[in-house]
């Protein structure tokens, strides 16, 4: 039959709901009445939880006897979704044309059918009863047939009229398209069916009964729509609930950008830090090691806590900067010592006055004081002392924000630096606190894991403005909620190294900036674990920075602005921490991974230069790249690098780095 | 066989973290007396554990080092690729080196006992670091 061939043909649903299935359920409605005669009432039964559409479009096939319609399927909720996945499963019963007849006698073949078709036939099951209920009660509003759709669609299959198999038509048609498009709108199919209604009035001639039914049809499709959607909603993403920045890491963060701010050279020296270092390394190592944050938080919550209480946003810029400048080798006894001024000064600098003058007070006192670090220690608290005591009570928006006790006093404190930075005086204080917070961030990178604090400390050395200052202050303040505070003091660090890296970006480029190729050839696999270890070899690197930034301060701040070493793309670190971050990302944020990711390839290319020389060879070959590999952890005893090449990289690099040999004694790629 | 070796190994491991401990132990109880503060016995036998986690990684990464130079000994500019990631420690180590090869070309005439020092030393002076 041209139907059953058709329907041979349909190998999907589409096709059918082209134009086929008006004729299908045409077709099954002729057959259906003979099945039906011959025992539907005992069929019916068995044949409901088969395909429940079926014998309903069945009786109602022969009833409705509308071969005519062959358009899109009016929207009749239940009886359409019965029929259709009835049709369906019909269409994928190897396209038997005599679907019907085989129906009743169909009974689960499992070994025949598909799991497509055991799929439909579970679908079709699910609708039985909704569709029945509204159609009860829809019935019951019409006067022809009412008994008759009940019961017909219960159970036995009763002779349909012709009003019962126009809807069942219309319920076949739009139960495809409802199965195919379970989030079509109510108002579509209502559209639709108003528009089936005048033909299939037209048609059959009949009253209310039709209309009625595919409206009764219409509210019952329309209830069984949602769950489908709702159920579809829920496979789809949910955006996922990010933690509130925890007030601890925020205020570490809010220090460490004070640190920087006060990038003075806290020389101070282990003498009185060193026990305090001690400890706080300790803490820090603790810290860092029970971090298990995608970026390391500005560590130091206790330090950075204590250092914020030191820090006081009121070192110059410039002054900062030349201290920062003259950050000596023993980082450690600078922090060490800042970290003792930090913890004595602690106590005492509960309150950071807006006294902007006794900030360049102390300010004038950095300036001259040297780099050395017991002097410094010894300005830094006497600075904190005398700043302590002038110093105003913070707001108490400022103090509110905080939340513990001395994280809290300290982010307020930060807070309270940030405004300050705005203006002028509070950028050179925001200066000092930059560079305290660099050198007390010293320590954590001692640690081997460096806040974007340390590499601030490198950049206020370029002699952090005014401008970049008001902004850290502002992107500070205005995102402090919002951003990580490692992100925050990393971008308030970064605006101090665009600058630094504007006067002295070729001292620092000195051995690591090599091979920016090469670290992008390196970005897939380490784009697989970049993170943790990118954020911690980054600060590992940005160590160095100040140390190597250091002959440069300022003065040849025109040569350096041309010598500008080739960067990774910034839209390419964007659209790939974009991708694995999955949330929106503030264009801050972007820059502080930039300049992390920059540390990162700078530490890179430094470690392959010292393998490669190592090994005694001019060029990195492969060896130097997985012995970084294995030192960075990426690659153990239990984790081959061929494994890693499996995971993370797509199949045409595997292809070139993974050889495999096929058979005629050949291997790809070719040795 | 093989489990009498690993039971060994194991008696070895066991051996030299006891070792480690007590050592650890003894170094936290001056910093104890130095800086008046109490350490806890975890706190040393975390710091023993950390200890002797690290100083496998070092052994392994050493020897890498070395395969990598296509050696088969360990020698000082391994100790230094190792200490790279801290620039204090590297500092501190190239001292100590520079000074150990100087007192060795002082002291030492022979050329054949001084590569027996200096690798001696080396590994001497890596455990100290570690």
């Amino acid at each position: 039959m041209d139907n059953g061939a058709r329907l041979r043909a349909d190998g999907g649903r589409p096709v059918r709901a082209g134009g086929c299935d008006g004729q299908g359920p045409l077709r099954r409605g002729q057959e259906g009445p003979g099945r039906e005669r011959r025992g539907a009432a005992g069929l019916g039964p068995i044949l409901s939880p088969l395909c429940p559409g079926t014998s309903p479009r069945a009786a109602e096939a022969p009833r409705s006897g509308a071969p005519r319609r062959a358009g899109p399927r009016q929207p009749s909720e239940a009886v359409a979704l019965a029929g259709a996945g009835a049709g369906g499963v019909e269409q994928k019963g190897a396209g038997r044309t005599t679907l019907l007849k085989q129906r009743p006698t169909a009974l689960p073949d499992l070994d025949n059918e598909t799991p497509r078709v055991m799929l439909k036939r579970i679908i079709r099951t699910q609708p039985q009863v909704s569709p029945l209920a509204p159609r009860i009660s829809t019935h019951e509003e019409t006067e022809e047939a009412r008994s008759e759709l009940p019961s017909r669609r219960v159970s036995s299959m009763g002779e349909m009229q012709l009003p019962d198999l126009v809807p069942e038509n219309t319920s076949i048609a739009a139960f495809h398209m409802t199965k195919k498009r379970k989030k079509l709108s109510i108002s579509e199919f209502e559209r639709a069916a108003d528009k089936r209604l005048p033909q299939n009035q037209g048609k059959f001639g009949k009253s209310s009964l039709p209309s009625s039914f595919y409206r009764s049809l219409r509210i019952s499709l329309g209830s069984l729509i949602p769950p489908d959607t709702v159920e579809k909603r829920g496979l789809l993403r949910r955006p996922k609930y990010r933690k509130a920045i925890d007030m601890e890491a925020f205020e570490g963060g809010v220090e460490q950008n004070m640190l920087k701010r006060k990038a003075q050279d806290y020389l101070v020296d282990s003498q009185t830090a060193s026990g305090i270092q001690t400890a706080l390394l300790a803490s820090d190592a603790e810290i860092m090691l029970s971090n298990t944050e995608l970026f390391v938080q500005p560590q130091l919550d206790e330090q950075s806590q204590n250092k914020l209480s030191a820090l006081e946003p009121q070192l110059s810029d410039s002054k900062t900067s030349a201290q920062r400048s003259k950050i000596s080798a023993p980082e450690e006894a600078r922090l060490a010592g800042l970290v003792s001024s930090v913890g004595t000064n602690k106590g005492r600098t509960q309150r950071y006055s807006k006294d902007f003058i006794l900030d360049c007070e102390h300010i004038d006192r950095m300036s001259p004081v040297s780099p050395e670090p017991p002097a410094n220690q010894q300005e830094e608290k006497q600075r904190h002392s005398q700043q302590s005591n002038p110093m105003e009570q913070l707001s108490g928006s400022e103090e509110v924000v905080v939340g513990t006790p001395e994280h809290h006093a300290n982010s307020g404190y930060s807070e309270h630096l940030e405004k300050k930075l705005s203006k002028k005086a509070e950028l050179e204080i925001s200066a000092a606190e930059d560079a305290r917070a660099e050198a007390e961030m010293a320590p954590s990178a001692e640690e081997g894991i460096a806040e974007g604090g340390v590499e601030h400390q490198g950049s206020p050395d370029a002699g952090v403005e005014a401008g970049s200052v008001g902004r850290r202050s502002h992107a500070f303040s205005s995102e402090k909620s919002g951003l990580k505070p490692l992100e925050e003091a990393v971008e308030q660090a970064d605006d101090q190294a665009d600058e630094l890296e504007d006067q002295a970006i070729t001292i620092e480029l000195d051995g690591p900036e090599e091979e920016p190729t090469e670290d992008e050839a390196e970005d897939p696999e380490s784009e697989g674990k970049k993170t943790i270890a990118a954020a911690a070899e980054v600060f590992a690197v940005s160590q160095r920075s100040p140390l190597q930034a250091k002959p440069v301060p300022k003065s040849s701040g025109a040569s350096r602005r041309k010598t500008r070493e080739p960067a990774v793309a910034s839209s390419l670190i964007k659209k790939i921490f974009s991708h694995y971050v999955k949330m929106p990302v503030a264009r801050d944020a972007f820059k502080i991974v930039e300049k992390c990711s920059e540390r990162y390839f700078k530490q890179l290319s430094s470690d392959l230069e010292a393998y490669t020389t190592h090994a005694g060879r001019k060029t990195v070959e492969m060896a130097d790249l997985e012995v970084l590999m294995r030192r960075q952890g990426l690659v153990t005893d239990k984790m081959p690098l061929r494994v890693l090449i499996e995971r993370y990289l797509p199949l045409e690099y595997r292809k070139v780095l993974i050889p495999v040999a096929v058979s005629g004694n050949k291997v790809i790629p070719c040795k | 066989m093989e489990a009498a070796g690993a039971e060994e190994r194991a008696l070895l491991t066991q051996r030299l973290k006891a070792a480690v401990h007590y050592t650890v132990g003894c170094l936290c109880q001056d910093v104890a007396e130095d800086k008046d503060v109490q350490f806890s016995k975890q706190t040393i036998a975390a710091i023993s554990e950390i200890t002797f986690r690290q100083c496998e990684t070092f052994a392994k990464d050493l020897e890498m080092f070395a395969r990598h130079a296509k050696r088969s000994t360990v020698t000082t500019e391994d100790v230094k690729l190792l200490a790279r990631r801290s620039t204090s420690l590297l500092k501190y180590i190239t001292q100590k080196s520079e000074e150990i090869t100087s007192s060795n070309m002082d002291a030492a005439k022979e050329g054949r006992a001084a590569g027996e020092q200096e690798t001696a030393v080396t590994e001497s002076e890596d455990s100290n670091m570690a």
